[in-house]
């Protein structure tokens, strides 16, 4: 062992440890920070969510939106003073993602055998009506008004009430979601979709039903989606039909790309990116949207894979930890 | 890596650009409204009007000799966005009270968040159930939708005798909302409304639906939209040669609204306006001619409640003992001013107590009040 | 009951008229391209605004005789935005190609923000009144109503839709562009110069999107830089329930969405006893295209693709 792997190894550890450090210290940061933390967070579980089926299984989802609609919806009839029903956040935590990958098979059944463009434009047209739907079933939701007050939440005991509470939620939940979806994507299950990005009718001539294997993809991000929906409602405690247009799916299939299709560590990026951006340009006032638009073309323009090159997936990272540590001699 | 090096450098430019240089003893105000995407129009007249007011103050010396500076941000009309320029204004203990939001939707979330930091607010939405939710440091100045849908109901079942009535709206909670007032007015003053039809906020084709609201035979045709939804209705309504009385709310108290649905097809319209008209008063022409001579325009649709919501918040901040959010909060229920839009006082709400509405009808290519 | 049919059918082909030529430029460009011009809407937008532009300043230049003056400034229209949709090709989307197909649709998404907020800062955000081009007069037609600005909008879009097809059909430049959405591969080799077509796509296409943008602002009267974005999408779904590539699909999508949008305004409330209410018009609109894409899974007139035309096998 030489003193080279001692240095790589103290490295290592150190970009480590400042990452964990960083993620440590936001909750003491003013509140406005934790909020938009927590922004990216929940944005980056929605994208990891839409990964699976833009990014492995090679589907154009446009009307992503709303599961997350049909999960917001979820907490705000079922924890609020709508219908005087206030189920726990965990219990409807479920409820929502089910709901969601219900949604999500429902829509899925009839329409997975279209292809490319027309898939597209189907699920942006089930994302237009979830929202009109929404927006017209007063008796329901409120209509436009929304649903207001709804419960604040708790969990195991423990109140949900701060942005900085929710910090702490929406990144376990965030590496939980992370975590689920690396471990798919290495299995079995992952490589089938990954194949089907590549070339269907081979997947189709091994004798893999296709549509099956669509609609699983459909079902697991929609049930993120639904979930993700769940903590938003319970994180504003207000939900209204004008939080869930198509310019919000159009917003986290951006963050896709510009992070790099297919790879968690580029959907993180791009979420931070994309989040952040509007942000940092509150200066620009009216000119805010146009310089928006200018960063985003000569993104893609200078980095048309996305702004994580696909080699630096998570994979990586892991491999790369575990051999300078394991047997760093290989390295 | 290079995850870690784009958070950083994103970290480092948050941090710079929350920190503008304010003098020590300037009085900060902040104010929100979407200032792009689709309502950027409206949302950026209401900032201009309370900028042009808060220049005006600051030319005669300002808040007890302390310059007033007005830091407006956009909150794009998104509830999320929202919340989080309320957290940003909570944030920076120099703001000392907040003119916003301008969307009900986005308001409501951010009440939340305001109440929390003890922040005065003065609310520009009027939807009527964000005042009765019981928040203590809100305010707000303009007649809610209760006050302006009532009034013209009142006036067509009783002066013009006009029974039968058809509601259009456009599905938001302002075009909804204050056409159901509307609604329970026109009912109660004896009349009957044969049919409500909903549209999106952003048709601007509505002949199908004129064709089918013709079969109704309406005298009165009740729209709750935006602009410039309420002038193409009216137009494609006149081209159709459908007669009824037509009805709109203060969007459509504008010069546009006549040009674009032209003046002899406005004519007979029916508006409401939380103003007297503009050459009726000095103070009026004058601020017509400041914002002309300020931002290069007329004052577009909400620039005078900007402006009398900006006169309402320094009226509290001038009074207030302290220049900080408990001193600016005890004086904000208490306030009466006298305003662009008149006396304003609050009840123990924050509802404007006085809040006037005014009637007025399209004749001769110019809007003429016919009633208060 | 006649009366109220025909003046709904009047209406529908009206706005239908208008869709089919925006979902023209859409379904053009994905021909060559496989892309969802996300920025088409804002060529539609650009249109009327560099019409004013051009019209006032030659007005104001001493003019000629208005009907003139305004003919120039449309066909000026025409080829400013057709330039512009060029070269928005040539710098946000060749860099692109070698890409996959979702980074050039975030590159249109991105232009289409950046065409929007120019417009908006530099004119204002709100809407502003259009002069007709055509003064409108209402002319009785078997018992419904027809106004002139609405038999010149038909006539204009029929002309245009026609010229295309003989110019797609007939022409030289036109069968380069048929190669081009044939198979690229296939047309470069048999000496097409693939890039030409892709320019001309790009030139005609927003070209046209810029008259149906001046003939909707010329029929309601009225301009505002937020007016693409809807109907746009609108077009779009024309595009495809006529099945996107085929160019007479788009005019039939076009006509189609007019008729679906309203029939579902004047009829769902009737035919539902007021239980569905007008509201509901989108609703509608986006079952029918769902439904018919379950039937017929490349449009109404697409062709049912092969391995050589698909979207290669790889959806994205």
């Amino acid at each position: 062992m030489g003193n080279s792997v001692i240095v790589r190894r103290l490295g290592l550890l150190a970009v480590l440890a400042l990452c964990v450090v960083l993620l440590a210290l936001v909750p003491y940061l003013p509140s406005y920070y934790v909020r938009v933390a927590d922004s990216i967070l929940i944005y980056i579980i929605l994208a990891v969510g839409l990964n699976l089926v833009v990014g492995y299984a090679g589907l154009l989802d446009l009307g992503f939106i709303a599961f997350y609609a049909v999960g917001a919806y979820a907490y705000a009839l079922l924890a609020s003073g709508q219908f005087d029903i206030h189920l726990p956040f965990i219990v409807v935590l479920f409820i929502g993602a089910a709901a969601g990958a219900i949604a999500g098979v429902l829509l899925g059944f009839p329409v997975l055998k279209l292809r490319g463009d027309y898939l597209a434009i189907v699920t942006l047209s089930f994302g237009e009506i979830i929202r009109i739907a929404i927006n017209n079933a007063d008796e329901l939701t409120n209509g436009p008004q929304g649903i207001a007050g709804l419960d604040r939440a708790s969990l195991f005991g423990l109140p949900l009430t701060s942005p900085v509470h929710f910090y702490w939620l929406l990144l376990v939940l965030t590496v939980i979601v992370c975590a689920g979806v690396y471990y798919m994507e290495r299995s079995i299950l992952g490589k089938a979709w990954r194949a089907l990005r590549e070339d269907q009718d081979v997947v189709r001539g091994l004798g893999i039903n296709t549509t099956t294997l669509k609609l699983l993809a459909f079902a697991l991000s929609a049930a993120i989606g639904g979930a993700g929906g769940v903590i938003f409602g319970a994180f504003q405690r207000f939900v209204s039909p004008e939080s869930f247009t198509f310019q919000e799916s159009l917003l986290v299939v951006l963050i896709i790309i510009i992070g790099g299709v297919g790879n968690i560590v580029g959907v993180i990026a791009g979420a931070v990116v994309l989040v952040i951006l509007p942000e940092i340009l509150h200066f620009a006032a009216q000119y805010r949207l146009l310089i928006y638009g200018v960063v985003l073309v000569t993104v893609i323009v200078l980095r048309p894979g996305g702004l994580v090159s696909p080699r630096f997936n998570l994979g990586f990272i892991i491999r790369k930890v575990r051999t300078l540590w394991l047997s760093p001699s290989k390295t | 890596m290079n995850r870690t090096r784009i958070l950083l450098s994103a970290a480092t430019l948050l941090f710079a650009s929350g920190a503008m240089p304010v003098l020590a003893d300037d009085v900060v105000l902040g104010g929100s409204a979407p200032m792009s995407g689709a309502q950027a129009e409206f949302g950026q007249s209401q900032i201009d009007g309370a900028q042009l007011y808060f220049d005006q103050l600051n030319e005669k010396g300002g808040i007890k000799g302390n310059k007033v500076v007005f830091r407006p941000l956009d909150d794009r009309a998104d509830p999320r966005q929202g919340t989080l320029v309320a957290q940003q204004f909570c944030d920076d203990s120099a703001v000392i009270g907040v003119i916003g939001h301008m969307n009900s939707g986005v308001t409501m979330p951010a009440l939340d968040i305001y109440s929390e930091c003890g922040m005065p607010q003065v609310v520009p939405a009027t939807n009527p159930e964000l005042m009765r939710m019981g928040f203590k440091t809100v305010v707000r100045p303009v007649a809610n939708d209760f006050v302006q849908g009532a009034l013209p109901a009142k006036y067509v079942t009783g002066k013009l005798g006009l029974k039968n009535a058809v509601l259009v709206h456009d599905k938001t909670v302002f075009g909804q909302g204050i056409s159901g007032v509307f609604k329970d007015n026109f009912e109660a003053g004896g009349g009957k409304v044969s049919g409500t039809y909903g549209t999106n906020p952003e048709d601007v084709d509505f002949s199908a639906l004129i064709a089918s609201i013709k079969l109704e035979n309406p005298d009165v045709v009740y729209m709750g939209a935006g602009m410039p939804q309420l002038a193409l209705f009216l137009k494609q309504m006149r081209e159709q040669g459908l007669k009824a009385q037509f009805i709109g709310p203060d969007i459509g108290f504008t010069v546009d609204f006549i040009t674009q649905v032209g003046a002899a097809s406005a004519e007979g319209a029916l508006m409401t306006f939380q103003l007297p008209p503009y050459d009726s008063s000095p103070e009026l022409k004058d601020f017509s001619d400041r914002h002309q001579a300020r931002f290069g325009r007329a004052p577009g649709p909400y620039a005078s409640l900007g402006f009398a919501n900006a006169q309402v918040m320094a009226a509290a901040v001038e009074k207030a003992e302290s220049l900080d959010r408990e001193g600016v909060l005890a004086q904000l229920h208490g306030v009466t001013v006298d305003t662009l839009l008149g006396p304003v006082a609050f009840d123990e709400n924050g509802e404007n107590t006085t809040a006037p509405m005014y009637l007025y009808v399209v004749k001769d290519g110019k809007f003429e009040l016919i009633k208060q | 009951m006649f009366d109220y049919f025909l003046q709904q059918l009047i209406f529908a082909l009206a706005i239908g008229a208008i869709y089919g030529l925006i979902a023209l430029g859409y379904t053009m460009v994905y021909g060559v391209m496989r892309l969802i011009n996300f920025a088409h809407g804002e060529f539609f937008m650009l249109g009327p605004y560099i019409y004013t532009f051009l019209f006032s300043g030659l007005l104001g230049l001493g003019g000629l005789a208005p009907v003139l003056d305004s003919a120039i400034a449309i066909v000026a229209s025409f080829v400013i935005v057709g330039l512009l949709g060029v070269a928005i090709e040539r710098f946000a989307y060749r860099p692109l190609r070698a890409y996959g197909r979702l980074a050039p649709m975030l590159s249109a998404l991105g232009m289409s923000i950046v065409l929007q907020s120019a417009v908006r800062v530099t004119v204002g955000p709100q809407p502003v009144h259009f002069p007709a081009i055509v003064e409108s007069t209402p002319i009785d037609a078997l018992g419904g109503m027809v106004t002139t600005v609405q038999l010149g909008i038909l006539a204009a879009a029929v002309l245009l839709m026609v010229g295309l097809a003989l110019f797609v059909n007939g022409t030289r430049l036109g069968i380069w562009i048929r190669a081009a959405s044939e198979s690229w591969t296939t047309s470069s080799l048999l000496g097409i110069r693939v890039n030409r077509a892709v320019s001309l796509v790009f030139f005609i296409g927003p070209g046209l999107g810029a008259m149906a943008g001046i003939m909707y602002a010329s029929y309601y009267g009225i301009m505002q830089p937020t007016m693409g974005s809807v109907i746009g999408l609108k077009a779009f779904t024309a595009a495809i329930l006529g099945g996107i590539g085929s160019i007479p699909g788009a005019m039939l999508g076009g006509f189609l969405l007019g008729a679906i949008e309203v029939f579902g305004t004047a009829f769902l409330p009737i035919l539902s006893f007021g239980y569905i209410g007008t509201e509901y018009r989108d609703v509608f609109a986006f079952a029918v295209l769902i439904l018919v894409l379950l039937f017929k899974p490349a449009g109404l007139l697409g062709e049912t693709v092969s391995e050589e035309t698909t979207v290669a096998k790889k959806d994205y």
